[in-house]
């Protein structure tokens, strides 16, 4: 029998952390080898894991942005979410838009200079076109008890109302099987850097160019550390975060100007000695990243600059972010699963 | 009349008594109102609603009906009101904000159901 191979991270208990419904990688590319089309595949997914379950699609040839504005290799072009099968057919599933490239939307979004710089002629994909939506909902897939949202870096169940994190990078290292990834809370940190979004059409959380590099989207002061601090999530390697993010500094980036103040971000650029526009940062943003210890006199504190393999080599203690996390090997928080085809 | 509205109670009070019309043994329950205080509901929908309660408690293979109502729109933005009350009951300052609700779709009521028969207009129309 034909069967398609997708990766699977089945709802339940890892490093203690609930994974609270069954979440499924898709490369394209083993859809097209199993001769079907993207419709067939989602369906056949659904019905074989019969739960509820998020399914994202990938294009490892495209590229796409972190909310912080970092370009990476790989993409999410569809999201689905599926229950006992079904699929709602109004709001189940949603494709990302294809961004075209033009002069003009890098001067509008200026972390774009490293897709012209390192990935020129890929395809970026980041949000949809809130014009392929039924209506305007949020970046928001839903059936059932299953919801994939955020253009599907976050899933929960609505029913049992537990929810789970996936930032894109961790993602990437599933779907591929690659290194390890943390599985731990999404803590104090992250919470806050999760805000620290870029200016982006058809972004992953926002359909307009909503917030720029240096602001903040959470606007809520010491309560930004508090939203998504006890949320389990799967992030990357620090050493992958870490890699991206200085590949965008040397592309130029400035953190506060044209990528995301994050606290990854700032970090990484402290100490790799590249330049940063605090000045840029808003005061709402300011507030947030010092509820978490990361105030301008830690910024330019003065510390000798790392090489990348130095700074790779340090990123964990370097980069802060995620509670209670364990690394483990992505090939076994993702296993390798066979889906039957009929 | 098809732009009428009916009133919440009124509403109701028309599917307790469309369960019971020629079997009054059979049970009914209503979910997903119980946040409504006043509410005007579309009449046009409340007659058709009417007819299916009534037409699935006719059933002899039914023992007793649901009747279940739940965003059809599984997102759903909130105005939200923050208000400082002072002694006197006046406010002294209010804050207006949204916030946006996820919500299950239908499937999950629609578990172990042997036949489905979709009665709803496409979205946008009514």
């Amino acid at each position: 029998m034909n069967a398609l191979q997708v990766k699977l991270i089945a709802e339940g208990r890892i490093n203690d952390k609930f994974i609270p419904l069954d979440i499924v990688f898709v490369d394209k590319r083993d859809i097209a080898a199993a001769g079907i089309d993207d419709d067939k595949a989602i369906r056949a997914i659904a019905g074989h894991l019969n739960s509820p379950c998020g399914i994202n699609i990938f294009d490892l040839d495209a590229v796409t942005t972190t909310s912080d504005g970092i370009m990476i290799e790989g993409a999410i072009v569809e999201m689905t979410a599926a229950d006992r099968g079904k699929i709602n057919a109004d709001f189940g599933r949603l494709s990302m838009a294809r961004i075209p490239y033009s002069e003009e939307i890098l001067a509008l979004e200026p972390h774009l200079k490293q897709w012209k710089k390192r990935y020129p002629g890929r395809a970026l994909y980041r949000g949809p076109n809130p014009a392929t939506k039924i209506i305007p909902v949020h970046n928001v897939v839903i059936s059932g008890r299953a919801s994939n949202n955020n253009s599907a870096t976050e899933m929960m169940n609505i029913v049992t109302m537990e929810e789970i994190l996936l930032p894109i990078l961790g993602q990437m290292q599933c779907l591929k099987g690659e290194g390890n990834v943390l599985v731990g809370n999404t803590g104090a940190v992250i919470s806050v850097g999760i805000g620290m979004t870029v200016a982006e059409q058809f972004g992953r959380v926002f359909p307009t160019r909503q917030f720029k590099a240096g602001e903040t989207a959470h606007g809520s002061g010491e309560y930004a550390k508090t939203l998504k601090k006890n949320i389990p999530c799967i992030v990357a390697d620090k050493a992958v975060l870490a890699g991206y993010i200085m590949n965008a500094l040397d592309d130029g980036c400035l953190p506060g100007r044209d990528i995301g103040c994050s606290p990854a971000v700032l970090c990484v650029a402290k100490h790799y000695g590249a330049p940063m526009d605090l000045d840029n940062i808003a005061g709402r943003a300011w507030e947030e990243l010092e509820s978490v210890g990361i105030n301008r006199a830690f910024l330019e504190e003065r510390v000798a600059p790392l090489s990348r393999p130095e700074l790779l080599a340090r990123a964990d203690e370097l980069i802060p972010g995620v509670e209670d996390a364990r690394a483990l090997p992505a090939a076994e928080v993702a296993r390798a699963v066979e889906i039957p085809l009929a | 009349m098809r732009l009428m509205h009916t009133k919440l109670p009124e509403f109701i009070a028309k599917m307790k008594n469309a369960a019971k019309k020629g079997q009054p043994e059979k049970a009914f329950a209503l979910r997903g109102l119980e946040n409504l205080k006043s509410a005007k509901m579309q009449s046009l929908r409340t007659g058709r609603i009417e007819e299916a309660v009534a037409e699935l408690a006719s059933r002899p293979d039914v023992e007793r009906v649901e009747l279940i109502v739940m965003p059809r729109v599984p997102e759903t933005m909130h105005t939200v009101v923050i208000k400082g009350i002072a002694a006197d009951g006046s406010s002294p300052k209010a804050v207006v904000d949204v916030v946006n609700i996820l919500h299950p779709t239908e499937e999950v009521e629609l578990e172990n159901c042997r036949e489905v028969e979709d009665r709803r207009p496409a979205i946008g129309r009514h």
